[in-house]
């Protein structure tokens, strides 16, 4: 919200306060878990730098994510958007010789186009945005594979992938999304549709339209994710039947933890906050040397106990 | 004084049956206080909702100083000059307080694209200031804010624009006190600057004391428009209600001794915020009423019996000593219930006649292997739709098909299948038609005839009086008066009792 960096709003930047509190919280907290577990060969300030690093490629696509899902909408096709974003931009960085400009514009684009394909699809045929997007994906994965079965950037084009460049289009992403949700009519109108649809309506706001550019600012986030996928990774493989899906869970868990902390005012900074404790986590499970079985239960009890502490559901009120 | 702003002009307006409003033609004059009143259901709402974009309109017009007026929308309602503060909550979360004042409006802080959200919190804390809120931060979250609070942002959001025609609908039941002499004190400016004022309201004396005309609607008919200083407060119910208690239309016995016999006592029953320490006993045969303001409570009652209610305390005891603690409880020792809300809490709209009819008497119908017969459940839901005289194809056909009354026969349908022998029922007859009105009071007299026992809390004082063989009538959350079945029972003794 707009309010979020106004000093005047005491109430809000007690919570504001509270909410970094939190999250600060939990960084400390799920680092020095594994720190005392494998002393060794965890968390030294280097590995925390890599952590971080490794961080910002999916808070890239959740703080994009984030206005699909404060509206109440739902997206299956994000792990289809950043493998055919990343198939296209690189070939068009390649074979057609256009370099980085080729790379991250085509890369955007090419998200931004699936973005607004999902919205469209959705709000015409006027079912749910869940649904839609998975068929969709199935579609997504099929063409990237038609049009190549794999694509590998050389490596002279990987300054995406390592520092500052990383850092550097991350940042710049987050800094638009951040313009966008406080200082645009856009950030205010995603509040109000997920707020109250109908009410939205009887103030004029075309539901529709910024449904759809909600989907075509998710898909263009997801399109600079999927630079910094193939830029961090060197190559990506177009997977199909759905086994792009695995991608889809990191940017989503991010989300949450933004849906979490809207109330705090910093939805945004807890979606990258957030992706970092997700990373500690992981690379602390690979540094105990767990099995992936293991890994994923407790990745997935932990997200459960971080989303059920942080929000607070009032008495009768239905959560689906 | 006496020059038009607003001409109505047969309008009309159907919800699937229901005529909500009828042909309905009258003028509102500039610088006056217009109250609009009528029995629920009469149509207040729905007119003044196609008059700020709402609705749309179904046919007839309106003219605002002399040119017709077609808002799809409230933000283009409130460019021709009309604005509304409505019933419930019309602020939203997620939004700062500025952000909702100036919802829709946000262009005048655009340039570029960008949104200065520093000029408009600014130009927020002004308005704020200027209506003496200083209390509430332009750019604190709304959700920082109470309901009252959010009320008083949103006669800020309705009237800084100086619109020609402010719509306060049911907003003062909401409000304490302070909150309403602070509308009444912008109900008088916008008045003095010669605006107007269509204020809707249930409380009859706040509508003769505040209003300079009263216009009366009943079933969505036009019935009279009135100088509120030639009416008292006896004549506008006469003019509201207008039609008498019928022996056809209600019950026509009197006289009739109560069973001695309990089937459910309700001791010290407490839901925090909603009612106090409710003692009331239900008898074999009775039909039970609960009457009061829409906030009285009394909707609470209901659920508080089903075992529906957070945070009850007191006890609900049956017969046989039984305690009904929760809704599974409640349903296992025949108890049933119809909420007031039917489309949300009642009807599980997006399935059919058979399955509502069916849902909570499967266990009754499943066979000793716990499996269900399509057949059984089948001709389980068309021997009860019937009886109940649902219009429908076949029971097949999807509820939300339905029009209000005959979903509502399918709800009844559901607990008659079930054979409940108590039966509660929260406003049964709301927004439906006389002829199933009709249906639905024959239905309970005969459950009634049958050693059923039945609670209706309603808010509708004829049908309380017509059909009840006791009435309570809640205020604030208590009870506050027990009526018996009498012919010379009438309105003004249960109003007295509720305001």
């Amino acid at each position: 919200m707009g309010s979020s960096n106004t000093a005047s709003a005491g109430k809000k930047l007690s919570g504001t306060v509270k909410g970094y509190i939190i999250l600060a919280l939990l960084v400390v907290l799920s680092w020095l878990v594994f720190k005392i577990a494998t002393p060794s060969n965890f968390g030294s300030p280097s590995n925390m730098l890599s952590y971080l690093e490794a961080s910002l490629i999916a808070a890239v696509g959740a703080v994009g994510f984030y206005f699909v899902m404060v509206m109440g909408m739902f997206d299956f096709s994000i792990g289809a958007n950043i493998v055919l974003s990343a198939i296209i931009g690189c070939k068009l960085a390649t074979q057609f010789g256009l370099g980085y400009p080729g790379l991250i514009l085509g890369c955007a684009a090419t998200g931004a186009l699936v973005g607004l394909l999902n919205g469209t699809f959705y709000v015409t045929l006027r079912i749910p945005s869940m649904i839609v997007t998975t068929g969709l994906a199935l579609i997504y994965e099929a063409v990237a594979n038609i049009i190549s079965g794999k694509e590998t950037l050389p490596t002279n084009m990987m300054a995406f992938g390592k520092m500052p460049g990383n850092l550097i289009l991350a940042v710049v992403a987050f800094i638009i999304a951040y313009l966008i949700l406080n200082y645009t009519k856009i950030g205010t109108y995603t509040y109000a549709i997920g707020s109250n649809e109908f009410v939205a309506k009887n103030m004029g706001i075309n539901v529709n339209k910024y449904k759809v550019l909600a989907f075509v600012i998710s898909g263009a986030f997801l399109g600079i994710m999927a630079v910094l996928t193939i830029s961090y990774g060197s190559s990506m493989v177009a997977v199909t039947g759905m086994a792009s899906m695995s991608r889809n869970f990191v940017p989503t868990m991010g989300c949450f933890f933004g849906m979490a902390f809207k109330k705090y005012g910093i939805p945004l900074q807890a979606i990258i906050i957030g992706e970092f404790v997700i990373n500690i986590i992981f690379y602390g499970f690979i540094a105990l040397g767990a099995p992936t079985a293991i890994q994923d239960v407790i990745t997935g009890l932990a997200l459960l106990i971080i989303i059920t502490l942080t929000t607070r559901v009032a008495k009768g009120e239905i959560v689906k | 004084m006496s020059e038009v702003r607003l001409q109505v002009q047969n309008l009309c307006k159907t919800f699937g049956i229901t005529k909500a409003v009828q042909n309905v033609s009258f003028n509102i004059n500039k610088g006056e206080v217009h109250a609009l009143i009528g029995e629920n259901g009469s149509g207040k709402s729905t007119l003044t909702n196609m008059l700020t974009g709402i609705y749309s309109i179904d046919s007839g017009t309106f003219i605002l100083d002399g040119k017709e007026i077609h808002p799809r929308n409230q933000v283009e309602a409130n460019k021709e000059g009309v604005s509304i503060i409505v019933q419930e909550l019309g602020t939203l979360d997620g939004l700062t307080v500025a952000e909702n004042i100036f919802l829709g409006h946000e262009d005048m802080f655009v340039k570029f694209g960008i949104k200065n959200t520093n000029a408009m919190n600014r130009r927020a804390t002004e308005l704020l200031h200027q209506y003496g809120f200083d209390k509430i931060k332009a750019s604190d979250p709304i959700e920082n804010y109470n309901f009252e609070d959010r009320k008083l942002v949103e006669i800020v959001k309705a009237t800084y624009f100086n619109p020609k025609i402010v719509v306060i609908d049911e907003t003062t039941t909401a409000l304490s006190q302070e909150g309403r002499e602070e509308l009444y004190k912008h109900m008088n400016r916008i008045r003095a600057e010669g605006n107007t004022v269509i204020f809707i309201s249930h409380d009859l004396p706040e509508i003769l004391d505040k209003s300079d005309t009263i216009t009366i609607l009943r079933d969505g008919v036009y019935i009279d428009t009135i100088k509120s200083a030639d009416v008292d407060e006896d004549g506008l119910k006469k003019l509201m209600v207008g039609r008498e208690v019928s022996g056809a239309y209600y019950r026509a016995d009197y006289g009739e001794k109560i069973s001695d016999e309990v089937v459910l006592s309700v001791k010290n029953v407490t839901v925090p915020g909603l009612i106090k320490n409710v003692n009331f006993d239900l008898h074999k045969g009775e039909i039970l009423g609960f009457g009061g303001l829409s906030e009285s409570g009394m909707h609470e009652i209901g659920k508080a019996i089903f075992g529906a209610s957070y945070d009850r305390e007191g006890s609900v005891t049956l017969a046989d000593g039984t305690q009904i603690n929760d809704i599974p409880t409640a349903i296992k020792h025949s108890i049933a219930y119809t909420s007031k809300d039917r489309d949300n809490e009642s009807i599980v709209m997006n399935q059919s006649i058979g399955d509502n009819i069916v849902l909570p008497s499967l266990d009754d119908l499943a066979n000793s292997a716990h499996l269900l017969s399509d057949k059984k459940l089948k001709e389980f839901a068309n021997k009860f739709a019937v009886e109940m005289s649902v219009k429908m194809v076949n029971t097949d056909q999807f509820v939300s098909d339905l029009s209000g009354g005959n979903k509502q026969k399918v709800v009844l349908a559901r607990w008659i299948g079930k054979d409940s022998d108590i039966v509660v029922l929260d406003s049964p007859t709301r927004g439906i038609d006389i002829k199933v009105k009709q249906d639905i009071y024959q239905l309970m007299d005969q459950m009634r005839k049958n050693g059923k026992s039945i609670i209706m809390i309603s808010e509708e004082l004829m049908e309380l009086i017509g059909m009840c063989d006791r009435i309570l009538i809640m205020k604030d959350g208590e009870l506050n008066g027990e009526l018996d079945r009498s012919p010379e029972l009438n309105e003004n003794l249960l109003i007295s009792k509720m305001v």
